[in-house]
């Protein structure tokens, strides 16, 4: 650590400085667990780099340059566009819920020319931002309980509800969860979170019911008991769980992954890509990667910790909460502990908006790193 | 928004705040984590066994091989039935594959009418998903060779090789040998060896008739299965060749038949319609047993259109009808054989003489014969085939005994030669009349002279015919016709394994001389018309002309009548005359006289089967006599 050189005023804002501030040992984590993806899509796509593993490298490498620019770019920046881009990010969403491009049976998609956006995706970090920035200037007591709390819970509940009504129920419930715990983590009084957890456990069987649309609650009800409907819906669970299963302590090996490679496994380069991979490498590569994870949201966590500023600190937090419920409600629906939603395994799952998102994110915490001594909204050089 | 106020404590406070509850946050994120961990030890190492066998069974399919049917063979191993390989097309039933689009591509490759393709279509819609359906079951190369070449713009097509059945003598033999047919849902049982998936199997076929029918499961074998890695579209990916099950070919059947003795049944009965069975008088095996005219087998498998069934089940021959077994007759005079035997078992003697004036009186009627034979004993009864002697000969022995005699020749009796279709026909007593007439439940006196001659309410079928024929020349041994040789290794029981003649072989020889007069003599009804110029080597024999129909107050004689309307002719004889080896009967519907039509057929028959005989060969070729003087060369030498 290099403390003593940063903290003196200006020496920070040389740029080979702020590139050796860059947490080097995250980065290279990411670019290690973006490996395992390319490998495991050369694998399953039958020993072949195209179609997926060659894009899905080069597109992480791409992501990675951009998170390193972005890294040095001045934390004021990131505060002062946190608001713009949360409303561009609704914008967007609102705009794709009018004249999206659906796609497998979702209005996701919003086609402008040669590139399709996602919206959805977008909002993910725009909403991080625009809670760490909000609360960011909401004294403590307010955070814990106000009826100021009624504008975080808006900024979540409205890009929520527009992307459950896509239908996206996996990003939706990302989006909820990742806002709902920032504002535990910004201070929301307990009392509130145990009100809240009774609320919720009273009110989801009701939506399940009434509001969710015919096939996710088949999916739901499917999770329950995969083996009602073998063919069907609960031929998702069955099929990763023999591929898991099948895997064994060390993997059919590289290349052999039978339920991947004879298709047996669904969505085998996306959703079920980790599936994939223990089906090729067994518990020991399973926990290895699960290792690597847990590994990113401890070094995560500990940035947004050191952090001087408040956005700083909940801007980081929240992209790891966000990789974290990723990470388990991916990993849990593979391995049949949760029903099938839509939400890929970070940077190892095929998909090239979804990678955007993280890296940007990844982008934010390294910019809290590197600008960890700074305040954003005081003293000289305040933007705003 | 908010004044940015700065109370220090207010900060440090929202600080210490954000690290309690990431740390709890990181916690709560670890011990998901290790959750998740757990769930995978769980599933990999603790059910590994338990997913690594659902996977093999996702990953691996075992596909039905039909194994080779077993040949057919005749005594001497030529083979009456064979497998050929035959190119198939077939359609895998895919969804992602459009039916009536690859059914019109094929239709311009191979012959397909629409008929047919609305039929494929059907039957492809129904087949069990991943069951490929045959489409063309026999292609030309040429028509192979097209297919393949267009095979990538095909999708969902595969061409591959299977074995058709091939019946090398078409026709010959389609009576005994039967023939397979394509499975239908009846033959298919929930247990049972027809409960096996490889009947599903497209191009499989079943035994339908004879020997192929009885004998379908040692025919079969087992299924093999071939190891195949499948896709979860249930395309092949790749074989497994080390994990293949081998088929077990089916047994080969043996029959007693000969090929050649029935080829040349078939040939001389040309379009007659008839049968001919030959049996070998020393152990009971069947050498021949015709009926014709016959249809090509071949056909058959293939599956018949509906305009070639019609033709066949139309014409007045009735080539589907096996007329060895199924198909009964009035014997006619070849029963005065066992008539006489009846009358010397009844202690009359064979020089009682009756005199025959072409009609004899008997309570008021009148009963005709062909010639005024005069007076005659047995044997010149027998000879010249006189039905006034056997009217009056049946009155002195009473049907009971005639029946009685008649059935210990096999007559009136089916037999275990293994297929099925045999008619008993009937052999009449006293007793048969009261239980087949109950209304006129009495045996008239006037019933039993037409007994005599084999008329009347007897009726048998060729193969009984011979059967005594056998029984007759053999002279010991109640001989019990085979036809089915050995199934694989195991051989049958021999006809010869049977009890004697409850019979003084002096009757017998008695019967057998009388025989021999009727070809050898002058005078005898078959003399002359059945000469096998085979030097010593003689046959014995009997005509029988059998009414087909009740004759009118006209001629008896039916030789100028309409088809249909004509006597059947039978001829039943054995040779050597004085060393019995073979015996046969010999039937042409609608023949006319026996002498005439199925005498000459007989003896055809009888010499191929004996100069197969290598002993009877030894006894026809004499050595040369010494070589004479020779002869000067000259122009004119001959």
């Amino acid at each position: 650590m290099t403390d003593s050189a940063i903290s003196r005023p200006g020496e920070r804002e040389r740029l080979t400085v702020k590139l050796g501030e860059i947490d080097w040992v995250l980065a290279a984590l990411l670019a290690a667990i973006a490996a395992v993806g390319a490998l495991m899509l050369y694998s399953i796509a039958g020993g072949s780099w195209g179609p997926w593993a060659d894009r899905h490298a080069i597109l992480f490498a791409v992501c990675f340059l951009a998170m390193i620019a972005l890294a040095v770019t001045d934390l004021r920046v990131w505060f002062a566009l946190a608001y713009p881009i949360y409303a561009v990010g609704l914008l967007l969403l609102l705009a794709a819920a009018v004249v999206g491009h659906t796609r497998m049976g979702a209005q996701r998609w919003l086609d402008l020319g040669p590139i399709h956006i996602q919206p959805s995706e977008i909002i993910k970090i725009g909403l991080v931002m625009a809670l760490a920035r909000f609360y960011h200037s909401l004294p403590a007591r307010s955070a814990g309980l106000s009826w100021w709390l009624l504008i975080p819970a808006a900024l979540i509940l409205v890009p929520a509800a527009v992307v459950a009504h896509q239908p996206d129920l996996g990003t939706a419930i990302l989006i909820a969860g990742t806002g709902g715990i920032m504002m535990i983590l910004a201070g929301l009084s307990l009392r509130l979170v145990g009100v809240g957890l009774v609320g919720l456990t009273a009110v989801v069987p009701l939506a399940v019911m009434f509001v969710l649309k015919g096939y996710q609650r088949a999916r739901l009800l499917t999770f329950l008991n995969p083996e009602a409907d073998r063919s069907g819906a609960g031929y998702h669970i069955i099929q990763s769980k023999i591929a898991l299963g099948s895997g064994g302590l060390l993997g059919k090996g590289f290349g052999l992954g039978t339920q991947a490679q004879l298709n047996f496994l669904p969505e085998k380069s996306t959703d079920f890509m980790f599936a994939s991979l223990a089906e090729e490498f067994g518990f020991v590569g399973c926990a290895s990667v699960l290792l690597l994870y847990a590994a990113v949201i401890v070094i995560g966590l500990r940035i947004a910790s050191v952090a001087h500023s408040h956005f700083g600190r909940l801007a980081a937090a929240g992209v790891i909460v966000t990789f974290s419920l990723c990470v388990i409600i991916n990993g849990a629906m593979v391995m049949g502990l949760a029903p099938v939603v839509g939400v890929p395994m970070p940077l190892l799952s095929y998909g090239g908006t979804v990678m955007m998102t993280m890296m940007a994110g990844f982008a934010l915490v390294q910019a809290v790193r590197v600008h960890r001594y700074s305040e954003v909204t005081s003293g000289r050089g305040a933007l705003l | 928004m908010f004044e940015p106020a700065f109370h220090f404590d207010e900060v440090n406070e929202r600080q210490a705040t954000f690290h309690r509850r990431a740390f709890l946050f990181g916690g709560v994120t670890g011990a998901g984590l290790l959750a998740l961990a757990a769930r995978l030890g769980d599933l990999q190492i603790l059910e590994a066994g338990r997913y690594k066998v659902l996977s093999e069974h996702n990953e691996f399919e075992f596909r039905l091989t039909p194994p080779p049917r077993g040949l057919i063979l005749d005594r001497n191993g030529v083979v009456l039935a064979s497998n050929r390989p035959a190119f198939r097309l077939l359609v895998a039933t895919d969804e992602n594959v459009d039916i009536d689009k690859t059914l019109a591509d094929l239709a311009l490759l191979v012959p397909m009418d629409d008929a047919r393709r609305a039929r494929l279509a059907v039957d492809i819609a129904n087949a069990p998903r991943r069951a490929p359906v045959a489409v063309v079951e026999d292609m030309t190369w040429e028509e192979f060779s097209r297919v393949n070449v267009r095979a990538p713009e095909l999708p969902g097509v595969t061409a591959d090789m299977g074995e058709v059945r091939v019946y090398p003598f078409g026709g010959a033999f389609t009576h005994v040998v039967g023939y397979v047919a394509k499975v239908n849902a009846r033959d298919i049982t929930k247990t049972g060896p027809n409960a096996d998936p490889i009947l599903l199997n497209p191009g499989f076929r079943i035994g339908r008739q004879g020997v192929e029918k009885a004998y379908d499961l040692d025919l079969r074998g087992k299924a093999g299965a071939k190891k195949v890695e499948i896709d979860v579209k249930g395309r092949v990916v790749r074989d497994d060749p080390g994990g293949d099950i081998p088929s077990i070919a089916g047994a080969p059947i043996r029959l007693t038949l000969d090929a050649d003795i029935q080829n040349r049944a078939l040939e001389v009965f040309g379009d007659n319609s008839g049968a001919a069975v030959m049996i070998d008088c020393r152990t009971g095996d069947l050498l021949c047993l015709a009926s014709a005219p016959s249809f090509d087998a071949n056909r058959f498998v293939k599956g018949l259109t509906g305009p070639e069934y019609k033709a066949l089940s139309e014409y007045d021959r009735k080539p589907l009808f096996n007329k060895a077994l199924t198909a009964t007759y009035p014997p006619g005079s070849t029963f005065k054989t066992m008539v006489a035997l009846a009358a010397l078992e009844k202690g009359i003697s064979p020089d009682t003489t009756h005199t025959c004036n072409r009609a004899w009186t008997m309570g008021g009627h009148t009963w005709h014969c062909d010639h005024a034979h005069g007076t005659l004993d047995m044997h010149n009864a027998i000879k010249t085939s006189c039905d006034i002697y056997f009217f009056q000969t049946a009155m002195a022995v009473g049907p009971d005994l005639i029946a009685a005699t008649a059935r210990k020749f096999g007559l009136g009796e089916t037999f275990d030669i293994a297929i099925p279709g045999q008619k008993p026909g009937i052999i009449p007593d006293i007793a048969y009349k009261r239980r087949a007439f109950p209304k006129d439940p009495i045996w008239h006196p006037g019933d039993t002279p037409n007994i005599g001659i084999g008329q009347g309410f007897v009726s048998v079928n060729a193969l009984q015919l011979a059967v005594m024929c056998a029984r007759l020349a053999n002279g010991a041994k109640a001989l019990q016709p085979r036809l089915v040789h050995s199934v694989g290794d195991q051989v049958q029981p021999s006809g010869a394994n049977a009890p004697n003649l409850p019979f003084p072989s002096e009757h017998l020889a008695f019967i057998r001389t009388a025989m021999a007069s009727v070809v050898n003599d002058p005078g005898g009804t078959a003399f002359g018309v059945t000469k096998l110029d085979l030097g010593p080597i003689k046959m014995a024999g009997k005509t029988g002309t059998a009414q087909s129909h009740t004759y009118g107050a006209g001629s008896r004689s039916t030789k100028g009548a309409a088809w249909a309307l004509r006597d059947h002719a039978w001829f039943i004889c054995f040779a050597p005359d004085d060393d019995p080896r073979y015996a046969m009967s010999v039937l042409v519907e609608h023949g006319g006289f026996g002498a005439d039509a199925a005498a000459p057929n007989a003896a055809e028959l009888m010499r191929v089967a004996l100069l197969k005989d290598p002993e009877v060969r030894a006894r026809i070729v004499q050595p040369l006599p010494p070589a004479a003087a020779p002869t000067p060369p000259g122009p004119s030498a001959t």
